[in-house]
């Protein structure tokens, strides 16, 4: 067992973090919370010609043939800046997805647009109950003349308003017994006739959609694996955003403990660093322990998914924690700052408000704790 | 990165969790349970156990050891807790300590025997004014030159009544300017004339001990480390055990057992539809905790642990917290009934529950309680600024 990063990833971490602070200071951040696009476009093409929409992807695809460690690596750092734009939208749900599932005509017509930076990916998979399972998914997708029709509404869709192309889950069989079956995902194209977009207002300002499509044509051919077993798929791309994700909360996690330490042990009250008092100790050291324990578990899991093994259970456990650990982590920095990090301006705020959309990606603590129940056994529905 | 036992650690693994299935039997287990001590099965097993070299895997070959990693040392104390197993920890993690700071006589006269099962060493450190503030203790050894005489109180000596040695730190100078450096440790032969041994039995039903020494005759020999370099030796304790820990066998199984027991006994009750959550969010934080204890362990072998900060005492904080709030659930889960003692025909899992729910205050106290290993993290980890 080696849980250190390779000389390679050190590399990686070290230029992806000099990359960021550079480009990606915290007043760029709220700058792109209030801009239409919510992310730079130049910033976009500078990551893509770094390699980093490509790392993950085959060479002969153009990509860095990297493993998705090496991704959570970089998802770590993307975390900590917080990142804004689509990259988790096209790299781990898009670019992946395709990976996995794609024909090899589907993987050389995308992944090479995916890599240059050219084409803006996402998932468009909740819809009105904003659940992650099968039984939530009401969109279909009718059958005419060797294309398909399809028509529903998304909610929640990240990244919707700028995307190219939706990776959408539609219902494809409604005999079908069990809400599992019958489902398929598609390969749409954003600029399709009857898709209408509208942004959201959330607290990340992260700007997710909702997305009408209103029979919207789709070719046979822009099936994204097999015609109506698409649940299953989808429950693996599900799991692995979740660890995905949870990475990029470790990165954020991080820097509101770097925040907070360093805070209390600056500030004076009583005439001593408030960092001596027993009850700040405490909050720190407890918001180490969510820190560690998240980045433990994030990292195995990223290395479950790296090395070809089973990894459904560790990416419950791993979201779930995380979820809770990262809402905790906020939670205490702002109590160990107090009053100067609630107000706007501060950098804190702007965790807290990430940490609770990030909780509710791909699931909170709950619905992952529901698969760590079936997997003690239980019956849950 | 990879987060695979390498094949040595595996094999290990599965030579003692066979060797335990097969010779830890139902008496061993009731010893065990019983909370009082290592008894004559409980020794039996563990000299079994040391003709197979099972018991001190990191120590060198030619002191019984079989010069493994550190996390086999951290599989022997997960294969042992799941089984119910005597627990050897304290004379092996002693031994880590003779192993850094002892003389090669010492060595050769103390290691061998642990590791093969014939004797175990209790820890000898708390006094009744003297408890996290270790630094306080007052037990007296007045140098004679060839030997010290020892005179004072220890505390909460578990096992002392079933080892034959104490690591015992004593004061030899109560005039140091810091009271840190007037501190010497010694191995004491149990069996001394003036010790006397009297026990004392937790909420939970653990038989620990008070020990008193009166004018107790000891070896210069017996001294470990320099005289008033105790400090010294007592922190070598804490930095020898690079095993960060962490394995939660045992943890796991109690939280399948009550999902099962939950499974079978309620599958119809309404009132029982938030218990599948709340296992869940238990068995989260245990294999989380685990994870993060085997990475530190993982990391420390590798000589890159910051002992503080990052990964053991982490891992064990929310491991003791986690132990609590998992007994604490069973009880709620059993009902009215988790308060049945085992002798009663009602009691649910043979009062296991109980028993431990009754122990497990214990945990978060026992070898550094939760506040200083917070203040030793915020401290040495984080370097927040003392008081």
């Amino acid at each position: 067992m080696d849980p250190r990063l390779s000389e390679e990833q050190e590399i990686l971490q070290k230029s992806a973090r000099d990359f960021l602070t550079d480009k990606c200071p915290r007043s760029l951040v709220r700058e792109m919370e209030k801009d239409e696009k919510g992310y730079s476009p130049q910033l976009w093409q500078e990551m893509a010609d770094l390699g980093w929409m490509g790392l993950v992807f085959p060479e002969k695809y153009g990509g860095g043939d990297m493993s998705f460690l090496d991704l959570a690596v970089l998802l770590e750092e993307m975390g900590r800046v917080l990142l804004p734009g689509p990259y988790f939208s096209t790299v781990v749900l898009g670019g992946l997805s395709i990976l996995d599932l794609g024909t090899e005509a589907q993987k050389e017509k995308y992944l090479p647009e995916i890599i240059n930076g050219k084409a803006v990916f996402t998932m468009a998979l909740t819809e009105s109950d904003g659940k992650y399972q099968a039984s939530s998914i009401k969109t279909r997708a009718a059958a005419a003349n060797g294309n398909y029709v399809i028509s529903g509404t998304k909610m929640f869709v990240p990244d919707a308003s700028v995307a190219d192309y939706f990776l959408c889950v539609a219902r494809t069989d409604d005999k079908a017994k069990n809400p599992e079956d019958g489902i398929t995902i598609f390969i749409v194209d954003a600029g399709s006739p009857g898709i209408k977009k509208t942004v959201l207002k959330t607290i990340a300002g992260d700007k997710p959609c909702e997305v009408v499509f209103k029979d919207v044509k789709v070719p046979e051919e822009n099936i994204l694996g097999k015609l109506n077993l698409g649940w299953a798929e989808v429950q693996k791309i599900i799991e692995r955003a979740a660890i995905a994700k949870s990475c990029e909360m470790v990165g954020g996690m991080q820097v509101a403990l770097d925040m907070t330490v360093a805070y209390v042990k600056e500030r004076v009250q009583f005439d001593v660093p408030v960092g001596v008092f027993q009850a700040v100790q405490h909050h720190c050291v407890y918001m180490l322990v969510e820190t560690e324990g998240a980045r433990a578990a994030a990292y195995e899991a990223a290395w479950l998914v790296s090395t070809g093994r089973p990894y459904s259970a560790e990416a419950a456990i791993t979201k779930a924690f995380a979820s809770d650990a990262y809402q905790r982590v906020v939670a205490l920095g702002t109590q160990a700052h107090g009053g100067v990090s609630i107000i706007e301006d501060h950098d804190m705020p702007l965790y807290y408000r990430r940490a609770k959309a990030s909780e509710l990606a791909f699931g909170d603590a709950r619905f992952h704790r529901k698969t760590v129940a079936r997997e003690l056994g239980f019956k849950v529905p | 990165m990879d987060f695979e036992l390498n094949p040595e650690e595996k094999a290990f693994q599965k030579e003692i969790r066979e060797f335990l299935d097969e010779h830890c039997n139902e008496h061993v287990v009731a010893e065990t349970l019983s909370l009082q001590g290592a008894g004559p099965y409980s020794k039996e097993l563990l000299r079994k156990m040391g003709a197979q070299k099972l018991l001190a895997p990191r120590w060198p070959v030619e002191y019984g050891g079989r010069d493994l990693s550190p996390m086999c040392e951290v599989i022997k104390v997960d294969e042992i807790t799941a089984h119910h197993a005597p627990f050897p920890l304290d004379g092996v993690e002693i031994g880590n300590s003779i192993l850094l700071v002892g003389t090669e006589e010492q060595k050769k006269r103390f290691l061998p025997g642990v590791a093969s099962g014939e004797i175990d060493i209790a820890l000898g450190y708390t006094e009744p004014d003297a408890g996290s503030d270790v630094a306080s203790v007052q037990l007296y050894a007045e140098d004679q030159g060839d030997y010290f005489v020892l005179n004072g109180q220890k505390i909460y000596n578990s096992e002392a009544h079933v080892c034959e040695y104490h690591w015992l730190l004593t004061r030899t100078d109560r005039n140091a300017e810091k009271k840190h450096r007037g501190l010497s440790m010694f191995i004491v032969d149990l069996k001394s004339p003036g010790i006397t041994i009297r026990p004392l039995f937790t909420s939970g039903g653990l038989r620990t001990n008070e020990v008193f020494y009166e004018d107790v005759k000891v070896p210069r020999e017996n001294l470990v480390g320099d005289k008033n370099g105790g400090w010294k030796v007592l922190m070598s304790a804490l930095y020898g055990a690079v095993a960060g820990g962490g394995m939660a066998t045992g943890t796991k199984y109690v939280i399948k057992t009550l999902a099962e027991y939950t499974i079978a006994e309620k599958a119809d009750d309404p009132d029982a539809r938030w218990i599948p959550d709340a296992l869940a969010d238990i068995y989260v934080k245990t294999r989380v905790s685990e994870i993060m204890g085997v990475r530190a362990t993982a990391l420390g072998q590798l000589g890159v642990t910051p002992l503080y900060g990052g990964g053991g005492m982490v891992s064990r904080l929310l491991g003791g917290d986690t132990r609590r709030l998992l007994y604490n659930t069973a009880m709620q889960i059993l009902g009215p009934y988790s308060q049945l003692y085992k002798d009663s025909k009602y009691a649910p899992l043979q009062g296991g529950i109980l028993r431990e729910y009754m122990d497990a205050p214990r945990w978060t106290i026992v070898h550094g309680s939760q506040e200083i290993q917070k203040m030793n993290i915020a401290t040495r980890g984080l370097g927040l600024p003392r008081r």
